[in-house]
């Protein structure tokens, strides 16, 4: 099966290694992944700030670099989420609607396509550790992917799960919003790191780079002993 | 009854149609087919009796006691209950079936005679009606339409029906005809429907009442009587 | 404008609210109190159906709203009621203050009415010379304590604790009882009790209108509302003008929606349906029956972007969902209509000048539009308000213009990206400490004051995947 990957920007730039442990994940399962040079940002940053018409450019580049291929899969659920917004996004447009249409229907997040597509349950990781998983809002509420992460963590040899209290409440990355209201972000993403702590798991798992980086990025800054990993990387481990 | 006044009223609509790109609308609209019907599903296919359970069983969830008794037993559970509630005064509606259902020798002698105070409403003594019923203890109804789904009795107001006799009393005992029972709320509204659709006006005041009053106002901690009544009662009788 | 409360900027507002302890907890429990007791009651039923059907019946009611209304008005003057159709909050209150004057009013016992507050009616009756008694508990205690605003639209007097109460009814009503919620409730009940016997007027709210009998319904607990309109001789019934129904059918639909996503009961203790004033030889009820019906900036919403906000039923089971509500409570928001309703809301009905940060405070984490038993699709019109707040109205800073632009320009163009991407670890390297960025630049700003960033990756994932291609895979 070919795959064409959806890095995302922060992956690129930021989380080599989930890229990396993506691929060879995907790999590992049978696929074989391309990478599109030309892939820029899904564009989500500018259009959630009301910058729509920056944005759109940004898709449009994505929508011209994407609709080649077979499936599109990428290691984020927000990310993801954005591309199948792209058809409301261009709605009414006589061009880009249809274009952006046929995108939205073949992008999954990377464990929806485990799952749904390649109908794999259990790839055959191995991952010593007691663990959390954060559901990220966009994953489970725009794209509504909630079961997959769970199935598949779920037949990881080793691994222990506890889940998250509060599980449903927003980490307080939301883009733009952790630096614009700054102050509120903080309350949020100390809730988050407060109920990670009441698990007592030594690794915080998820599937969206955004909330890994405001929550990571939080439990850094207080010296908590907590890894933060992406569940490409505890997937991808034997 | 007087026709009200309207005032107003064009240049407001005017501004509506306007805004929604189109001119007033004037011609009857047919009843939009709604696509989605899921209130029907609702104990769709419960019997009375599990009607009857689905009731009792929601009687605990809002602190409201519940006796099931029959026409010949009603006399006496109705007696002990007015005791289980401390015995005071009591208004009641003015109402034929409390003749009918076997009452007038509890209502208007057994009680009187212990020095309990029945009053029966009567609207030819105009506010008096209300001073009674606010110093009564009991207050004493009788259902009309019964939603087995959340516990409900549905009192419909008249002449001979104050609306205080329910609210005003410290206790709320309500008489609940089996044969009164539906599954829910959605049965009440079309035989409010019906009624009126049939050329009837609808009571001035129609009451689904659940349970005594209640608050979580203060720290969401919840208080049994605020307003209205403090404790309330159930009794239904198989009429069926 | 009148629904605005408080003074202060926002981030100020935010700040007492996020320092006041009491508050957040008593907001946080009750989050989890309301949400656990819907779950269990919305489980019970085919919820996503019911949240159609709400929809559907909401959608159709907007589209014919002159229609429904004329009907409704209609049936109201054939049962004996007046109708006032009032374009802006002073007409309401203009036309409420003659009928006071009409009936030489003193006293007025009102029940739990939002676009009451919006259009602060309790101010003009007070003009007016009459005196004003809320009589829903939460807002008694609100006004007894110098007429603090409201911080929940179904639980008033959410941020108040008990301890507070209790000194406020001390010194107010000569309370000596304990704190107690069930001594308090019932030392406002002996109060109120005389109230209502002695009021002239009662004024309500509106739940849902029913048009086709001119009809309106009441949800209460506390009978309050009954009490209101069996009591004073005149009844003036005060709703948006959104807020009716085709029929006692929809009525009943959304009334389940209403009292479940508010509360999680099934139904709450009542449910009053009034029609027209009492019947003739009826002894309680209202001898004469005002129906208020207020535009005050809604027919503006209709027919644009927004115009699906005016399906709320005011159930604020989108502001027990937020996040952000959770953590800065209602007052932050500065305007009676709190969290995710409210930041929609107040802009729209009290401008962008008053209100453009609102629909910032939201990180679009869309757990409001989940929970909206009519599907209004909040977390989407938030969005819509940013877009306007930087296309047309051009208030957002100059230094987010300029960023976005330059986003516009580098996300267009695959090459602009590719070279800022690469050259980010040289640019970033002067405020990289190790693998982490502590004091970051610019907008990494306020990134950095509460949490690490990442340094850029020294080889991009692309050039990882680059060179793995041309050296043939491991």
């Amino acid at each position: 099966m070919k795959v064409t990957l959806f890095a995302t920007c922060l992956v690129d730039m930021f989380q080599s290694d989930v890229g990396k442990a993506t691929v060879e994940l995907l790999e590992r399962l049978g696929c074989e992944i391309d990478f599109p040079e030309a892939q820029v940002c899904c564009g989500q940053p500018a259009y959630n700030s009301g910058y729509v018409k920056e944005s759109k450019e940004a898709m449009k580049r994505m929508i011209e670099t994407f609709e080649n291929a077979e499936y599109v899969v990428s290691p984020s659920g927000s990310c993801t989420a954005m591309f199948r917004e792209y058809p409301h996004v261009f709605k009414g447009d006589s061009i880009w609607e249809p274009r952006a249409l046929k995108l939205a229907e073949k992008t999954y997040e990377l464990t929806q396509f485990i799952v749904d597509v390649l109908k794999i349950e259990d790839v055959g990781a191995r991952f010593e550790g007691k663990v959390t998983y954060h559901t990220s809002c966009h994953m489970t509420r725009l794209l509504r992917v909630a079961s997959a992460p769970m199935t598949l963590l779920k037949n990881v040899n080793g691994l222990e799960f506890t889940m998250l209290p509060g599980k449903e409440q927003c980490c307080g990355f939301g883009g733009t919003f952790s630096v614009k209201m700054g102050q509120i972000s903080e309350q949020m993403v100390d809730e988050k790191v407060m109920h990670i702590e009441e698990t007592g798991a030594d690794y915080i798992i998820g599937a969206d780079a955004g909330c890994m980086l405001n929550i990571g990025g939080r439990i850094q800054r207080t010296g908590k002993p907590i890894q933060v990993l992406h569940i490409a990387e505890v997937l991808n481990s034997r | 009854m007087m026709q009200g006044t309207i005032q107003n009223r064009d240049a407001f609509l005017n501004q509506i149609a306007s805004r929604l790109g189109r001119e007033r609308l004037s011609a009857p609209l047919p009843r939009p087919a709604w696509q989605y019907q899921p209130q029907d599903e609702v104990l769709k296919d419960a019997t009375v009796n599990e009607l009857v359970e689905v009731l009792k069983t929601h009687c605990l969830k809002i602190h409201t006691s519940f006796v099931m008794t029959d026409l010949q037993n009603l006399p006496e559970t109705l007696e002990k209950t007015i005791a289980d509630y401390g015995n005071e005064s009591i208004v009641t509606w003015k109402d034929q079936r409390f003749s009918d259902w076997g009452l007038d020798p509890l209502l208007k002698d057994t009680l009187p005679r212990q020095n309990i105070d029945v009053y029966e409403w009567d609207y030819t003594r105009g506010a008096e009606n209300i001073r009674q019923a606010e110093k009564a203890n009991i207050g004493i109804t009788i259902s009309e339409i019964t939603l087995a789904e959340s516990g409900t009795v549905v009192l419909f107001s008249d002449k001979d029906r104050g609306r205080t006799v329910s609210f005003l009393p410290k206790t709320f005992i309500c008489l609940i005809p089996k044969s009164t029972i539906v599954p829910r709320m959605t049965q009440a509204a079309r035989i409010m429907r019906e009624k009126h659709l049939q050329g009837n006006n609808i009571s001035s005041c129609v009451n689904f009442i659940t349970g005594p009053s209640n608050s979580a106002d203060i720290e969401l901690e919840l208080v049994v009587g605020v307003h209205g009544p403090v404790k309330a009662a159930y009794i239904l009788i198989d009429d069926l | 404008m009148t629904m605005k409360i408080g003074t202060g900027q926002f981030k100020e507002r935010v700040d007492q609210g996020i320092n006041d302890s009491f508050m957040r907890g008593a907001v946080a429990g009750a989050q989890e109190r309301i949400g656990t007791r819907r779950n269990d009651v919305i489980s019970e039923l085919n919820w996503e159906e019911w949240r159609s059907h709400g929809e559907e019946i909401r959608q159709h009611v907007l589209e014919h709203l002159d229609y429904y209304l004329e009907q409704l008005s209609e049936n109201v003057a054939k049962r004996g009621g007046h109708v006032f159709f009032a374009q802006t909050g002073e007409e309401a209150n203009e036309y409420i203050q003659q009928v006071v004057a009409k009936k030489d009013a003193k006293k007025v016992v009102k029940s739990k009415s939002m676009v009451t507050e919006e259009i602060s009616l309790n101010t003009a009756l007070e003009q007016a010379g009459c005196e004003v008694i809320e009589t829903d508990l939460g807002e008694y205690i609100l006004q007894v304590d110098d007429h603090d605003p409201p911080s929940h639209i179904v639980v008033p007097a959410l941020h108040k604790n008990k301890e507070k109460i209790r000194d406020v009814f001390s010194e107010k009503l000569g309370y000596q009882l304990t704190s107690k919620p069930e001594e308090l409730a019932g030392h406002a009940r002996k109060k109120l009790r005389e109230e209502f016997m002695a009021a002239d007027i009662g004024i309500t709210g509106c739940n849902f209108a029913v048009a086709e009998t001119g009809s309106f319904s009441l949800v209460t607990n506390e009978g309050n509302a009954d009490l209101v309109t069996s009591l004073p001789k005149t009844q003036i019934t005060v709703m948006g003008m959104e807020r009716l129904v085709p029929t006692f059918e929809e009525m009943e639909v959304l009334v389940s929606l209403l009292t479940r996503s508010a509360v999680g009961q099934k139904l709450t203790s009542y449910i009053t349906v009034l029609t027209g004033p009492r019947e003739e030889l009826d002894v309680d009820g209202p001898e004469e029956f005002h129906l208020v019906i207020v535009d005050n900036g809604r027919s503006n919403i209709l027919g644009g972007d927004f115009q699906s906000v005016l399906q709320c039923i005011r159930c604020a089971a989108c502001v027990n969902a937020c996040p952000v509500y959770r953590h800065v409570g209602g007052h932050s928001y500065g305007s009676i209509y709190s969290g995710p309703i409210g930041a929609v809301l107040s802009p729209l009905l009290g401008g962008y000048d008053e209100y453009k940060e609102l629909p910032y405070a939201s990180s679009l984490c869309a757990a409001c539009t989940d929970a909206c038993p009519v599907k209004i699709p909040l977390h989407e019109l938030l969005l819509k308000h940013r877009q306007i707040i930087v296309e047309k109205e051009g208030k957002a800073p100059i230094s987010e213009k300029l960023a976005m632009k330059a986003f516009g320009l580098g996300a267009a163009s695959p090459l602009l990206y590719k070279m800022g991407s690469k050259i980010a670890p040289m640019a970033m390297n002067p405020f990289t400490d190790g693998d982490k960025i502590s004091k970051g630049p610019g907008p990494l700003k306020a990134w950095t004051e509460i949490r690490e960033f990442p340094a850029p990756n020294k080889e991009r994932f692309r050039d990882w995947f680059k060179n793995r291609e041309k050296g043939g895979k491991q």
